[in-house]
């Protein structure tokens, strides 16, 4: 909704609006340049520098007003709190819909200043349609204003969810959001070529921006994969939850382009596909935003995001950016040259188109499955698939896309007889068909596995190979593309190991007991207090069949604010397996000097070791005017006392333990000793009934009971893999994007000197 | 130049045809994984995993240590109905707090519960936005 200005920070709330002025100039500017009025590119650069300035102003306005803690503001209230830490004082920028929007704008923003510079002649038509792309995210914002004023001043804000308050929370969200502006960047490049008819350098501009969304969607996911796996205690790394595919797909579609545009770029080849697969990552995007922001998943995800009152704004906003290709492409699509594909089966093209198929696959069945509640809504009971379906679809694709990889590095643009393929892939076979064979010998009994093994091996050692050779011959940036390839083939390995061959035990510790938990022996030796920001921890004694001896130490622990309990596992990783240790309840038991704990209405007694203790009645001790439940309303501290007499060996004594109360929750209440030794608390009463909570210390009473830690042990082998392939993924993307920036280098200077040399005819 | 062309053309028509197969393959993974959202009269009848609805009944839940099982009753706020769930596994840390609980499983018509294997917990509005914790 809009609000009025008196409803509004006004301090960010200005800069936003200038910035959607400033938007707006620039794009008019841009689309002046592109009928020709060549003096309007100045004052459109201008325009959309103002822009990027004013939305860096309302985002450090945002900054500034969380680190103040100025509850004023709604959303400062909403995910602040006094005692957050400074660190979630910034993530509170992200925490909520509104702000992850706007650090999205920000992002968005600031990127376009490189797309101006790198534009080249397309910097019109680009700037243009890239513009529109961060002014859509603006819309959204100048409606659900970010500073928008509550009408009084709280004490303190809500604070920020007790599972957002992690160290990942205060990189990962930014970083996806980074990743999400970037592929608005190689869709701006693919409508600007499709407007301008300029078919040529495109692919090559927009290989560099394509680059950096793989490479930083993929940082991104790898982090919320290890904050999933490492401290949410989810148990695994992936959950196929809308959110996750919400970032996953344009992932997959970030890969397919990549290739789509290196076989264009080479071969002139997939030049209508490209724009098609540009378009798609985009609308990938904006897609999962909807899935996840409009509540159509309420029911269905994890990640419980809330209706905002924005569903049509993201139906119109997709509706629009599919409009703008689909006109394009009717009107240009025969203008589009075609080469011809005349590549035979066993050739480096047909591989990658092959491969580029069987992603886009993935990515389609994976939107699917995301979809579900969608597709089925209007059946009798709609519903969602589980990650069975995921791991099902892909599964077939995975081996196809292993098979591909394997073979890749043989063929040659022209095409390889087969002869040949099958001589080079003799010793490479030999190697991973030995390692399967131990896998086999060992623990793999399905023989899906051992082939999803042997493949995955294979696809390793050849690329590997591979990337020997490249790096040797061209240098280490010629090897990224085979070096990623090299990764596919450890991630599959990890995939596999870690899903399919985990081993999972719950059990319940006793304190002190030594219990057997598979081959291992494990002790819940000791509760730890929480110290300082260390929070309250179970240690856990592990001995292992071969007598290795270590602790682990899972969390559980409550927040106070939310009452919350909290569960972080404890890892202890080794090369080929990680144990995970998740804890489940922790039952405190009874400790030896604990109090008897007795609930007793007027008259009743209670036996305590040679004694016997009678509640005798409350004791009103304040002077209440106009009687007790009066004076709480007027905010007053009423004392009350629990009058007890004590009885033993025949002689009575009495003691009054107090206990004193307010409105506001407020409790004091005092030990008080007991005749004869020992003391009692009063730890609660209760109006209703009139029966007192008392707790006596140091008379004994109570059983001792041991603590008891129920945990869920997991072994996850090969669990690295995981994470080390997706690390050679990237490091492989970082060589490519590395050398990529060197050779635009050198081709903006040769543009440059081409440039000079005209005008200076 | 026929032969050539022939050739290219039953190349086509094999992957049409593996990406029709393949295509069956992912709508019937899709039908048999589909967890559909059911009344809880509906999730006594179906034998098949559901998903159903509710909130927490009378705020209260118990944990069996011995058998690593979670027992609490769900309670349709609009009908009024209830539904005893069993699940195996973590209690969510926002459990108590939640506003609404879905449970993915299956009736067990032995024991007149729904034993679940999956709980999604949906947190007060003010967290709106934030992500909650998915027990699988």
């Amino acid at each position: 909704m809009l609000h009025h200005v008196s409803q509004l920070y006004l301090p960010g709330a200005v800069p936003l609006w200038g910035a959607l002025v400033f938007a707006i100039l620039a794009v008019w500017g841009y689309s002046l340049v592109l009928r020709g009025d060549e003096s309007a590119r100045v004052f459109a650069r201008r325009a959309y520098t103002f822009f990027a300035l004013a939305v860096t102003l309302a985002s450090l306005v945002l900054v500034i007003e969380l680190v103040r803690r100025d509850f004023r503001v709604e959303y400062v209230f909403q995910y602040s709190g006094l005692d957050l830490p400074i660190h979630y004082q910034f993530a509170a920028f992200w925490a909520g819909q509104k702000g992850s929007f706007l650090i999205w704008l920000l992002w968005g923003s600031l990127l376009g200043l490189g797309v101006m510079r790198t534009a080249g002649k397309a910097e019109a038509p680009v700037m243009g349609i890239y513009t529109l792309t961060v002014m859509a995210l603006l819309f959204i914002l100048v409606r659900e204003n970010p500073f928008v004023m509550l009408g009084n001043t709280p004490l303190d804000g809500e604070g920020l969810n007790p599972l957002l308050q992690d160290d990942w929370m205060v990189i990962h969200p930014p970083i996806m959001f980074i990743g999400y502006a970037l592929t608005a960047i190689p869709f701006s490049f693919a409508m600007a070529a499709l407007w301008r008819r300029d078919f040529k350098d495109w692919a090559a501009r927009a290989f560099p921006w394509t680059l950096g969304a793989f490479l930083v969607l993929g940082a991104a996911i790898l982090m919320g994969g290890y904050w999933a796996y490492k401290t949410l205690g989810w148990g695994g790394y992936w959950g196929w939850d809308p959110v996750e595919n919400a970032s996953l797909i344009p992932w997959i579609l970030s890969v397919v382009l990549l290739h789509g545009l290196h076989l264009e770029r080479t071969k002139g080849r997939y030049r209508r596909a490209n724009f098609i697969v540009a378009t798609l990552m985009y609308l990938a995007v904006l897609y999962g935003t909807f899935l996840t922001r409009s509540g159509v998943l309420a029911d269905f995800s994890v990640h419980s995001f809330v209706d905002l009152g924005i569903s049509g704004w993201l139906i119109a906003l997709m509706a629009t950016f599919a409009a703008i290709p689909a006109v394009l492409f009717v009107t240009r699509w025969k203008q589009i040259p075609v080469v011809r594909n005349e590549d035979p089966l066993l050739s480096k093209g047909a591989f990658m188109v092959l491969s580029t198929i069987a992603l886009g696959v993935s990515a389609l069945v994976i939107t699917a499955g995301t979809s579900a509640p969608l597709l089925t809504k209007y059946m009798e009971n709609p519903g969602q698939v589980g990650p069975d379906f995921y791991n099902r679809v892909n599964l077939p694709i995975a081996l196809l896309v292993a098979l591909l990889l394997s073979l890749v590095p043989f063929l040659t643009w022209r095409g390889t007889p087969l002869a040949k393929v099958a001589r080079k892939l003799v010793v490479p076979s030999l190697i991973s068909l030995a390692v399967t064979a131990a896998t086999v010998a060992m623990v793999v009994r399905d023989p899906f596995h051992a082939i999803f093994i042997f493949l995955a091996i294979l696809a390793l050692v050849t690329n590997l190979q591979k990337t020997f050779q490249r790096a040797s011959a061209q240098g280490l940036g010629a090897a990224g593309g085979w070096l990623s390839h090299v990764g596919v083939g450890v991630i599959l390995l990890g995939f596999l190991a870690s899903s399919a061959y985990d081993q999972s035990t719950k059990v319940t510790l006793t304190q002190g007991e030594p219990t057997a938990v598979g081959d291992m022996e494990m002790t819940f030796t000791r509760f730890i207090p929480r110290q300082g920001r260390e929070k309250e921890r179970m240690e856990v004694k592990v001995v292992r069949a071969n007598g290795e001896e270590f602790f682990t130490y899972p969390k559980l622990f409550l927040n106070e604010r939310t009452r919350q309990v909290m569960a972080n596992p404890d890892i202890r990783s080794s090369p080929f397996r990680d144990l995970y240790v998740s804890p489940i309840e922790f039952d405190p038991g009874v400790q030896p000097g604990a109090p008897k704990t007795v609930q007793l209405a007027a008259g009743e007694t209670l036996e305590i070791g040679e004694r016997t203790i009678r509640f005798a009645g409350f004791n009103l001790l304040s002077q209440a005017r106009g009687g007790a439940m009066a004076a709480l309303q007027r905010g007053e501290q009423i004392s009350v006392g629990a009058m007890l007499e004590v009885v033993q060996d025949g002689q009575v004594g009495t003691a009054q333990p107090t206990y004193a109360f307010a409105q506001s929750g407020l409790v004091n209440s005092q030990p008080t000793a007991l005749p004869g030794g020992g003391t009692a608390v009063v730890s609660g009463i209760n109006a209703n009934d009139g029966k007192v909570e008392l707790q006596i210390f140091g008379l004994g009473g109570v059983e001792v009971e041991p603590a008891r830690l129920s945990i869920d042990v997991t072994k996850k082998p090969l669990i690295q893999l995981v994470w080390f392939g997706l690390y050679v993924i990237l490091a492989g993307g970082l060589l490519s994007m590395w050398r990529r920036l060197r050779q635009a280098r050198e081709y903006d200077d040769v543009a440059e000197r081409v440039a000079v040399a005209k005008q200076g005819r | 130049m026929t032969k050539m062309l022939n050739k290219k053309t039953t190349t086509y028509a094999l992957g049409v045809l593996l990406l029709a197969a393949f295509a069956g393959f992912s709508l019937y993974a899709f039908q048999d994984t589909l967890t559909p959202y059911v009344s809880y009269e509906q999730a006594k009848e179906k034998q098949q995993v559901v998903q159903v609805a509710g909130v927490l009944q009378d705020n209260a839940s118990t944990y069996d240590s011995s058998t690593g099982l979670l027992y609490f009753t769900l309670e349709d706020e609009a009908t009024g109905e209830t539904l005893p769930i069993r699940y195996e596994g973590l209690k969510p840390a926002n459990f108590e707090e939640a506003i609404s609980i879905v449970a993915i499983g299956r009736y067990d018509a032995d024991t007149g519960e729904l034993a679940a294997n999956k709980l999604l917990v949906k947190c007060p509005s003010k967290y709106q936005g934030a992500e909650v914790k998915e027990y699988s």
